[in-house]
């Protein structure tokens, strides 16, 4: 076995660019997705039938289909449905944002549930009205509850944006895979690359874990 | 635009060796990754202490690195390493199991640290020993209150398995993509599988939510 680990150094200028992709791609999925799932758990607890049941199948749907399907079907199917050809790149970016908005409403929705009755029965108590009492008393302490669990979708989703390889998009895996089938430097392609993801996805876990241990509830 | 489903009706044999190989390879995996997960778990709360730094780094490592890489990584990489060639599916087995197991390993050290210190000092009074302890006191109660992170982790196996058609395990998502590249209809092709995925994937969130809900109380302490 012969290994040539310059292979790694020359493609430096491609990994980096493609590292940069990658995280682009995290943090506008992530600004999309937060928004989105704002909007998935105020549908959810409107109190209207029309919209509880809409988020409700939305959160569902998304929540048990395979990333990786969403974004074939995004792929092959948008284009035709809607007759717009986006980009890879903006065609892997909705099925991040749908497949995360799904779980980020889901962890609204809980954490504005975990906070107790008595909270905003007290405040409609002090005279407050319907949404002063969500913004003052509720939000404040579902905000505690909810950051940590947002900051574990965040992790997930950085490692899920590897799946949007499959559709071309240049990011981390795509270019590690493509530099890969060029060179034939296939032990020390796979394995920079596995070391990028694990240089930039450890101290994310670390701090995720921090985050749980600062702000989890523990009863 | 007009649907044309008849690709999909005429390759379902085809199709579903797709649906059965998918299911297998879950099974296998949550069982692979049961046995290892719970033995690295517990090495972490009860193991010798030398042993538990790599044991934490290998978890965090797990948690850390995509399971697309990981899946690559041991398809066209570990080859290489070790000079055997592994089969796809083989590949897959041991990709997924790796990465699910840290997972696994996780969800048992969160269960067993949620049990209150009180109990095994109660149990310790009592003139039981740690093993005794650990068997009749501990795991019992935290196994429950694993349940529902387990059935979670079953749904992610499961969805993680179809990100095995990359490495060209001929499962169900890699059976769609054949089908649709042949027939020219990937709107009804995927359609299907987003119907057959969900159909497959929803009653297990369900109904691991319901077993939950009956079992419950035997967590509480």
């Amino acid at each position: 076995m012969n290994l040539d680990w310059s292979v790694v150094w020359r493609n430096a200028g491609a990994l980096v660019d493609g590292t940069e992709l990658t995280v682009a791609l995290a943090v506008l999925t992530m600004l999309i997705a937060v928004p989105g799932g704002i909007v998935l758990a105020l549908m959810r607890l409107s109190g209207s039938r029309l919209l509880t049941g809409a988020s409700a199948s939305f959160v569902e749907l998304f929540r048990n289909l395979p990333l990786i399907l969403v974004i074939y079907t995004a792929y092959y199917v948008m284009p035709i449905a809607i007759g717009v050809a986006f980009s890879p790149f903006v065609t892997g970016l909705v099925a991040l944002s749908l497949n995360v908005s799904a779980y980020n409403g889901e962890t609204f929705r809980a954490g504005i549930g975990s906070i107790r009755k008595g909270q905003s029965e007290a405040a409609f108590a002090l005279g407050m009205s319907r949404w002063q009492a969500m913004r003052e008393v509720v939000l404040p302490q579902a905000a505690r509850r909810v950051l940590p669990v947002l900051a574990s979708t965040w992790v997930s989703l950085f490692k899920d944006t590897s799946l949007v390889s499959v559709i071309a998009v240049g990011e981390l895996a795509y270019t590690a895979m493509r530099i890969r089938s060029q060179t034939f430097r296939v032990l020390e392609m796979l394995t920079a690359m596995a070391a990028i993801y694990w240089a930039l996805g450890y101290p994310q876990a670390k701090l995720v874990d921090w985050l749980h241990r600062r702000l989890g509830v523990s009863e | 635009m007009e649907l044309d489903f008849s690709p999909v009706i005429e390759s379902w044999r085809f199709l579903l060796g797709g649906l059965g190989l998918t299911l297998a390879l879950s099974v296998m995996t949550m069982l692979c990754s049961l046995v290892l997960g719970g033995a690295v778990g517990l090495a972490r709360c009860y193991g010798p202490a030398w042993l538990r730094w790599p044991l934490v780094f290998y978890i965090d490592s797990m948690r850390a690195i995509p399971v697309l890489v990981v899946l690559v990584w041991s398809y066209f990489a570990l080859p290489i390493v070790t000079g055997f060639v592994l089969p796809p599916f083989w590949a897959a087995l041991v990709a997924l199991s790796a990465h699910i197991a840290a997972y696994v390993a996780e969800i048992v050290r969160a269960g067993i640290g949620s049990i209150r210190p009180g109990q095994s000092r109660a149990a310790f009074a009592l003139g039981m020993s740690r093993v005794q302890t650990i068997r009749q006191i501990i795991l019992p109660q935290a196994l429950v209150r694993m349940l529902p992170a387990f059935g979670s982790i079953l749904s992610v196996t499961i969805k993680d398995t179809a990100i095995a058609a990359v490495i060209a395990v001929p499962e169900y998502m890699n059976r769609s993509q054949t089908l649709a590249g042949e027939s020219f209809r990937p709107i009804e092709v995927f359609m299907v599988a987003m119907v057959v995925y969900f159909v497959v994937l929803f009653p297990v969130t369900r109904g691991v939510d319901m077993v939950y809900a009956r079992l419950a109380h035997l967590g509480r302490s």
